[in-house]
């Protein structure tokens, strides 16, 4: 393998078995077990979240991974995080690797800011003396010095993110694996961040591989992308390319998105669908839109809350509607509650969107997230004779009354 | 420069002793995490850990001791019972704790790379503190009754070291099991608290034995903790040696501490797919 390969991935491929992810009982595995001796096998289905990948990587470069829910993009950082293990194929990788799929991962509630950052810092590959070191660094780019002795229950969210972060910020691996982390935090501190995952990239040199729906960040941060889709690879090269390639590709061909899992016994958004008043998910500019939910509820909930997002092309959001429960109306106990959201006058400018959907619970902790699903197409159809519509001049347009003022 | 090589087609069973120690920094600091948390928002604070074992031999006094007046080897009886407590606490510790311990770290299995043995293993760790608080125990009622320990103490390393291999094993065990069969779950507690009548803690083996035919004694060698504890007892005051069925324990101590090992190994593969 040449020197400058920091990445190199070879037929990689990852099966799951549907419906058995997750650990059965004893009884229902020898169920099977029994079965599948007497020859009365049920036929499995089985399906490649990632399949005949091969891509290399070259030392230095940023990549960004692009592609739409399910496309296999978790599972391929899972993959070269080592999470787990392929189901074929190799990789190998040249340097040390950090992965960030999450900030803030094995926190403990009930510990201080100051013990966080040892147990933080270690869960992520840090030597003790290495957290010593940058000790301090951490607690000011953190900016929660103060509580920096209280348990981190006590802590605001945004607090518990900023040190989260912060910790993170402070590895330093030749490779850096990034998943989606920086929907957290408001948007000083992500851009703070963004700005220091820039230096890390381009200033440093090291080899960073960076999954996000936000394409803004994925432009400003990658030099190349590699688009997936149902987990193969179908483009590899400049990053401009590879957002127009996935741009391209995603545009109006999935309008709804349906969760196939029917026996998860935990509450999950099954289906959401968005009405457009045209077919093949266009919608008329000012049309009444409706956007369709179907929730899973295996028992009653304690405040559950619906919210979703629309956002453009470059995943920046554009419009926030919710409801919670408590408010609005009590959601159904047990069972298949659809819910439906109207607005009567959207005032969305021409140009594509999509949802993201969010749903929690505080029983189960359920916090449910779908990024970038339900893409459809907004288009002004009543032509006007003045001037052509453009793409671009605008995100939406305000009800408004002009005087002449004499 | 680090070079990292996964290949799905190539079985890994080895155990990666280097890459373990690797990651002795997180193994010290969950365990740093355990304690700290078990504690935590308690009135009674570390008291706990003297309050619970202390209970257990009061029991055991009165109903073992006194009740069921059982041969303590010409010993005060809470001596020889907190002998026995010794080695079982940290077992029974280890074995509570680990058939859980991945299932309750499954934020971090998914979210991040690391050996997952080293979650059964910071348990084993944390039970330490339980095992050291024991042995004050047995120091503290051997000066009060004014016995000294026996020469055979010499060997009570290699007992110590018998009752952590032990409770590894079944620690490992359990923790992967428990990731595919939730039922053991509820087979934990249950075994803890049956094991505790079927290992001599609280009575001496060579009683029970006498009255059973050869075949029950066979298989009460095949608990692990049998001859440990009767091992552990016998370094620390003497008597009867452990019988020659102790070995039995021994064996299998080893040979569950291997197919352990193994079964984790196997179950790691996934572990993040199906926990």
């Amino acid at each position: 393998m040449s020197s400058d390969i920091a990445i190199r991935v070879e037929g990689l491929g990852k099966e799951y078995i549907i419906g058995h992810q997750k650990s059965g009982d004893l009884r229902s595995s020898f169920a099977e077990k029994i079965s599948s001796a007497l020859g009365r096998n049920k036929i499995k289905e089985s399906f490649w979240a990632i399949k005949d990948l091969d891509f290399e990587i070259k030392k230095g470069e940023a990549v960004g991974i692009i592609g739409r829910n399910g496309a296999g993009k978790s599972t391929l950082l899972k993959i070269l995080s080592r999470i787990t293990e392929p189901t074929t194929g190799r990789f190998e990788i040249n340097g040390r690797v950090s992965s960030l799929l999450e900030v803030g991962t094995g926190f403990h509630m009930e510990l201080t800011g100051r013990e966080n950052i040892f147990l933080n810092g270690t869960i992520l590959g840090m030597k003790r003396a290495e957290i010593k070191q940058k000790f301090d660094e951490i607690v000011d780019f953190s900016g929660v010095e103060k509580f920096l002795d209280t348990p981190v229950k006590h802590y605001s969210s945004g607090m518990k993110v900023r040190l989260a972060f912060s910790v993170a910020a402070h590895l330093e691996p030749e490779i850096l694996i990034v998943d989606e982390v920086l929907a957290v935090g408001d948007a000083e501190f992500q851009k703070k961040c963004l700005g220091k995952m820039d230096e890390v990239s381009k200033n440093e040199g090291r080899t960073v591989i960076f999954v996000s729906h936000n394409m803004g960040a994925v432009e400003r941060l990658c030099d190349t992308g590699i688009h997936l889709e149902r987990g193969k690879g179908i483009y590899r090269g400049e990053i401009d390319s590879a957002l127009n390639s996935y741009l391209n590709n995603s545009k109006l061909n999935e309008g709804e998105y349906f969760d196939h899992n029917s026996e998860k016994e935990t509450p999950f958004i099954k289906k959401v669908k968005v009405n457009t008043s045209l077919p093949d998910q266009i919608h008329q500019f000012g049309e009444v839109l409706e956007i369709l939910f179907s929730i899973n509820i295996p028992f009653e909930l304690n405040d559950p809350a619906l919210s979703f997002q629309i956002i453009d092309q470059l995943g920046v959001p554009i419009v926030h509607q919710w409801y919670f429960d408590k408010d609005l109306g009590n959601f159904c106990t047990n069972g298949e509650q659809k819910i439906i959201c109207i607005i009567e006058k959207p005032r969305l400018y021409m140009g594509n969107y999509s949802l993201n959907v969010f749903f929690s619970e505080k029983k189960y902790d359920t916090n449910i997230r779908l990024l970038n699903i339900c893409p459809f197409r907004i288009e002004m159809t009543k032509a006007r004779e003045e001037f052509p519509w453009n793409e671009g001049a605008c995100k939406y347009i305000e009800d408004s009354k002009w005087i002449l003022d004499a | 420069m680090e070079k990292l090589i996964v290949d799905a087609s190539k079985p890994k069973w080895r155990i990666n002793l280097k890459e373990l120690w690797a990651y002795k920094d997180l193994f010290y600091i969950l365990a740093y995490r355990d304690l700290r948390v078990r504690y935590a928002q308690t009135f009674l604070g570390l008291a706990w850990a003297f309050i619970q074992p202390l209970a257990t031999l009061t029991i055991f006094t009165v109903v073992f001791g006194k009740v069921a007046a059982v041969d303590s080897m010409g010993v005060p009886y809470p001596l020889f019972a907190v002998c026995g407590m010794g080695a079982w606490t940290y077992f029974s510790f280890v074995l509570n704790q680990s058939g859980n311990s991945i299932i309750g770290a499954q934020e971090m299995v998914k979210k991040i790379y690391f050996p997952r043995l080293v979650i059964p293993l910071s348990k084993a760790v944390v039970g330490f503190v339980d095992f050291g608080i024991a042995m004050i125990f047995i120091a503290v009622l051997m000066i009060y009754y004014q016995i000294a320990p026996s020469a055979n103490i010499v060997f009570l390393p290699v007992f110590v070291l018998l009752a952590i291999i032990s409770a590894l094993s079944v620690g490992i065990w359990l923790s992967a099991l428990t990731i595919r069969y939730r039922d053991f779950q509820h087979v934990v507690p249950f075994l803890v608290q049956f094991g505790l009548y079927a290992t001599p803690v609280g009575y001496q083996a060579k009683d029970v034995i006498k009255r059973l035919p050869e075949w029950a004694t066979t298989l009460y060698y095949l608990n692990p903790m049998a001859g440990v504890v009767e091992g552990f007892r016998w370094s620390l005051l003497g008597g009867d040696p452990p019988s020659q069925y102790a070995y039995y324990s021994f064996t299998v101590v080893i040979v569950l501490f291997l197919s352990g090992l193994y079964y984790f190994k196997r179950v790691e593969r996934v572990m993040a797919d199906i926990v």
